[in-house]
């Protein structure tokens, strides 16, 4: 098929084929864009949170006025739920993933340092804490039984020294000590005495999405017997079909014992549950963003039909000149789907350039990252098919000119 | 009415000259019924165009009723075309989507005439021709000669100074012609000065005055009153006898 | 002319139904989804205070230690007690309020509401007539309550119809905690959009239900909520006085604009005693935003938001290129007629006009769809369980907004198509094809 015909044609139709060009780029432009942010946030939604999600409830109750027999309330409160029928485990903590509070603090690698090396997040585990999420130990060991300290031992004036140990994730002791084994070593947590690394997890992300993607996983478990009233919760694991029923057993076991207490219902509920609000806001943006992108290919799929159309309609008398003189169907349409491929292919160059344009500059604006490069050709062959099939229709009616019209008058 | 001298059009492209006119003289006064006559590609059609002020001309000089239209502008032309030119044309060149009425409006509209003046024209107009009871009709529901004489209705709708009729009968059969013709005759009898451009020479026949037109090179036939100018030896071709 | 140039708009849609419908349809998505996307980034980026909101400052000082310093960086977003107490007390603007966050039980008195939790503030006396807060009952506390530890609270509209049934109950006691305190002043409806004053809670979240004067609350030892840094040794008292932790937002009020220059030099002034005297290890490094610039700084604007803003002007645009195209293609089809037009006395002018009508009527058509769909867009934007999903919805100067963006964009789309059948040279041929 000779190419030259069709460009030379192309350049005495100028303005129609920039327009058909342009459309094709912009969209091409955006929608690399925009595929490879529905890519991330899908990924963002299939992270490994490291807990055994399925399997877990959430209670949030709150005393009415101080608590004043905390530690007491808690015990009971714990020995109450883990004796319930279903109940594999039962905890309390600071803090829980998939709720935007949390706690931080700054990690050094030596006690006198001018900027922290990270800053991580710690959950406050009492015995059974690491049972109770179902996490897994790479390296090192559990805490030991007098390893564990209240926040009252803690804080007493005569105490010199910080924490005694902690178990950090993998993600965070490569951070800490690249390509060592992080257990025994030793960091300082905000005091001059170091804290000794006694075990490693492999997954634990952070309650909230603090400090960036890289940082999710910079997290940290301190032997601490958190009260129940610090985090206002029960965290209870119990198998996936049983939840509906120990939720209600343990929320009426815990209304029982004790004072009167507020169970605040709209947030006591299955981690899965939790699991699936912490990402609304992702979801909500990958479906626009598909939205979007399959609008923004109708509309370019119609200008191309209808520019295609109008083209067909202007060239009618040619065409059935070919036709006279022996051109068949097949060459007629094959012509213009060949111009539409020409067409879209400067259309996706530049479309390409323009995605990587537009994708510097939200890179320099709203923290994304660099677009990778398997994107283009899935933009590129979307466009493609979608200037092909657009053209399909004005083609076949073009090849559909009959060759008589050749010898009438314009 | 219509003094042209010297005029020449000249087509540039990149590697061709095409001189479409040489120094064409004609001059058409005032009430005159005048035949332009040539074969294709004489020019006749680009002296129409010039004429009626379509296309400008390289050099010469050309005056339309007292205005020389040299120097004018895009916008001055269409305001002198409209005044003072009506068109014919040989495939009637009715806008298909509006009626007679609003087809014979479309020059009014740009005089920015009051809504009352243009219907009285425009009725004036159609029923002169014949078309009065068929106002609202479509030219799609009319036969050929009818359309034609819709257009003669448009323009006659402005009260031209000048009729350009450009093979008015090419596409009707011999009965439509000669009624076309009848009224054209009509319209000049009352005063309106027409130019007609006609290969058939039956119809030339009929105007006062022949003007042909060869390799772009105007010479009189004029059956009647001589008032165009006698052609100048070394001219060019001669024009043959009708 | 503009009449008959309409007329013959709508004659050539009629005839042309598929192609009109087109370029509708696209000039309609496009209009859709940018105004969707406006609207919500409008709501999220208008001023809360607009009578005020450039008297009104925020206070940024720079308690933290040498240690870990880098020059010219920000300081804390929060003050510590300590300096909120002194500013407060020197009072030197010409209102100015402390306050943080909390959380508070409430039991009502009447046995059959059962007790529940909801958020509160702790803030001082000044805090009511410096954000100008409507009350339904009753007034703020005063000063002297602050002073006093009063056991007092302002109550939201909202706790009053709940609790109260909406009656006036100023002077009657509601249990915060295990403490009765007395109800001084019920609010009106105030829902400031966003809820500038402190950025650490649900920034479009509706206002507390529970005011609670700041010292009050201390001694009751109600709990606190929002975000607390600490840098040294806290004795497990981080809410303690000398506690080195920033936690409290401090506002002030001047009388105009123009002071803000006084009373950061002001600030400036006590950071550098508060050095001399040990306390503070940095040189001065204050910051006095008002409540725009404050709201700036913030990224108040969520970064998705803005993201689907230019996403919906990347629509509008293709959908723009598209129209562009059908124009051309719809005018340049005609090119026969036109130049008939030409012939007949239309000036270039006069034909570029008429191209410009059409180009606008097919704006306009499509900017009454657009509406619709943004209406349905926005539909969808409140559905979403996101804080300000309630927020979104189609006012007045959007509407017309709508219309205009709408009409002004299918005339620049216009521009070359009418441009292109203005050159059509007159002719006394239609070229019927």
């Amino acid at each position: 098929m000779e190419i030259r015909p069709i460009l030379s044609t192309l350049r005495r139709h100028k303005t129609a084929a920039a327009l058909i060009v342009l459309q094709i780029a912009l969209t091409c432009a955006i929608i690399c864009n925009a595929l490879f942010m529905v890519g991330q946030r899908i990924a963002e939604m299939r992270e490994v949170s490291g807990i055994a999600v399925d399997e877990l409830l959430r209670i949030q109750i709150i005393p009415i006025g101080e608590e004043a027999n905390a530690q007491a309330q808690t015990r009971s409160d714990l020995a109450l739920l883990r004796n319930l029928p279903g109940v594999v485990a039962a905890t309390t903590s600071n803090q829980v993933p998939f709720v935007n509070s949390s706690w931080n603090s700054s990690v050094n690698l030596q006690p006198e340092q001018e900027r922290p090396t990270l800053n991580a997040t710690n959950y406050m585990g009492e015995e059974q804490f690491m049972d109770t999420f179902g996490l897994k130990l790479v390296a090192g060991r559990n805490f030991e039984a007098g390893e564990y300290l209240t926040l009252e031992e803690l804080n007493a004036p005569d105490r010199t020294t910080g924490y005694p140990s902690v178990i950090v994730t993998r993600t965070m002791a490569e951070r800490l000590f690249p390509g060592e084994d992080a257990v025994g070593k030793s960091i300082y947590l905000g005091s001059s005495t170091p804290t000794r690394i006694v075990g490693v997890i492999e997954h634990l992300v952070r309650p909230s999405r603090q400090g960036g993607p890289s940082a999710r996983e910079y997290t940290m478990i301190l032997p601490i017997r958190a009260t129940y009233d610090l985090g206002a919760q029960y965290i209870v694991r119990t198998s996936p079909e049983r939840r509906q029923e120990v939720l209600a057993a343990a929320i009426a076991a815990l209304r029982g014992n004790g004072p009167v207490r507020i169970v605040i219902d709209e947030n006591t509920k299955p981690f899965s549950e939790l699991r699936s609000e912490f990402y609304q806001q992702q979801r909500g943006m990958a479906w626009l963003l598909g939205i979007v992108c399959a609008a923004l290919l109708l509309v370019t799929a119609l200008g191309i039909v209808g520019l295609a159309s109008f083209w067909v309609q202007q060239r009618t008398k040619q065409i059935g000149v070919r036709r006279a003189l022996g051109a068949t169907r097949g060459q007629i349409l094959r012509y213009f789907q060949v111009e539409n491929f020409i067409l879209a292919g400067i259309g996706i160059v530049l479309g390409m350039l323009a995605a990587f344009g537009i994708n510097q500059w939200l890179m320099s604006q709203y923290e994304m990252f660099r677009l990778p490069l398997v994107y283009l050709p899935i933009g590129a062959v979307a466009l493609w098919l979608l200037g092909q099939i657009a053209v399909f229709g004005p083609a076949r009616r073009a090849a559909a000119v009959p060759p008589a019209i050749a010898t009438r008058t314009a | 009415m219509l003094d042209m001298r010297q005029v020449t059009k000249v087509y540039r492209t990149e590697l061709v000259e095409t001189h479409a006119l040489r120094s064409l003289d004609l001059r058409v006064a005032e009430g005159e019924f005048v035949a332009v006559t040539g074969p294709s590609g004489s020019g006749k059609t680009t002296f129409l165009n010039i004429a009626g002020l379509l296309e400008t001309f390289t050099r010469g000089e050309y005056v339309l009723d007292g205005v020389d239209v040299k120097g004018l502008n895009d916008n001055a032309r269409s305001r002198l075309r409209n005044e003072k030119i009506g068109f014919i044309f040989q495939s009637f060149n009715l806008i298909p989507d509006l009626n007679l009425f609003d087809n014979c409006d479309v020059p009014l509209r740009y005089r920015r005439m009051p809504a009352a003046e243009r219907r009285q024209r425009i009725e004036a107009a159609l029923t002169r021709v014949g078309l009065g009871s068929r106002m609202k009709h479509y030219p799609a529901e009319l036969s050929g000669g009818q359309q034609q004489r819709a257009a003669i209705a448009r323009a006659l709708a402005g009260s031209p100074r000048l009729l350009l009729a450009d093979e008015p009968t090419g596409n009707l059969d011999s009965q439509m012609a000669r009624s076309v013709m009848e009224l054209l005759e009509e319209i000049n009898a009352q005063g309106t000065t027409i130019v007609m451009v006609t290969h058939d020479p039956e119809l030339a026949a009929r105007a006062q005055r022949n003007v042909h037109i060869v390799d772009g090179i105007a010479t009189d036939l004029s059956t009647g009153p001589a008032l165009g100018r006698v052609p100048r030896p070394g001219h060019g071709a001669a024009a043959a006898g009708v | 002319m503009f009449g008959y140039y309409l007329n013959l708009a709508l004659r050539s849609f009629r005839r042309n139904k598929a192609l009109t419908a087109l370029m509708v349809l696209a000039i309609a998505l496009g209009i859709g989804a940018c105004m969707t996307t406006l609207t919500v980034f409008r709501v999220l980026s208008g001023d809360p205070i607009p009578e005020k909101s450039d008297r009104l400052f925020y206070v940024q000082l720079d308690p933290q230690p040498l240690r870990g310093m880098l020059p010219g960086e920000e300081p804390e977003d929060q003050v510590t007690r300590l300096d909120a107490e002194t500013l407060l007390r020197e009072k030197r603007g010409l209102h100015q309020a402390m306050m943080t966050g909390g959380s508070v039980t409430v039991t009502p008195e009447r046995g059959d509401i059962a007790p529940f939790y909801t958020d509160a503030r702790y803030t001082s006396a000044d805090f009511f007539p410096m954000f100008a807060t409507p009350f339904l009952h009753g007034t703020g506390w005063r000063a002297e309550d602050d002073d006093a530890n009063a056991r007092v609270a302002v109550i939201s509209r909202e706790l009053n119809e709940r609790v109260f049934g909406g009656q006036d109950s100023v002077g009657k006691t509601l249990a915060i905690g295990d403490t009765p305190l007395r109800i001084v002043g019920v609010l009106g409806n105030w829902q400031p959009t966003p809820k500038f004053y402190d950025m650490n809670q649900s920034r479009f979240g509706t206002v507390e239900d529970v005011f609670v004067p700041f010292s009050t609350s201390r001694d009751l030892k109600l709990g606190r909520s929002g975000k607390m840094n600490c840098w040294g040794d806290t004795g497990g008292d981080e809410t303690g006085l000398n506690a080195p932790c920033v936690w409290m937002q401090y506002w002030v009020e001047l009388e105009h604009s123009g002071q803000a220059a006084d009373y950061k030099a002001y600030l400036d002034n006590y950071s550098a005693q508060q050095k001399a005297a040990g306390r503070f290890e940095r040189e001065p490094n204050t910051r006095l935003r008002n409540v725009m610039a404050w709201l700036d700084y913030n990224r108040i604007v969520p970064n998705d938001v803005v993201m689907q803003l230019w996403l919906g002007f990347g629509f509008l645009l293709v959908c723009l290129l598209n129209t562009v195209g059908l124009l051309l293609a719809k005018f340049l089809r005609r090119s026969g007629e036109i130049g008939v037009r030409r012939a007949l006395g239309a000036s270039r002018l006069e034909v570029f006009k008429q191209c410009l009508v059409e180009a606008g009527t097919v704006g306009l058509a499509g900017g009454t769809i657009g509406l619709g769909l943004a209406l349905l867009g926005l539909w969808a934007v409140r559905q979403q369980p996101t804080s300000y999903a309630r927020l979104a919805h189609l006012d007045g100067t959007m509407l017309l907004t709508t219309f205009l963006i709408a009409v002004v964009a299918s005339l620049l789309a216009g521009l070359l198509p009418a441009w292109r059948a203005m050159q059509v040279t007159p002719a006394i041929q239609l070229k019927s094809q």
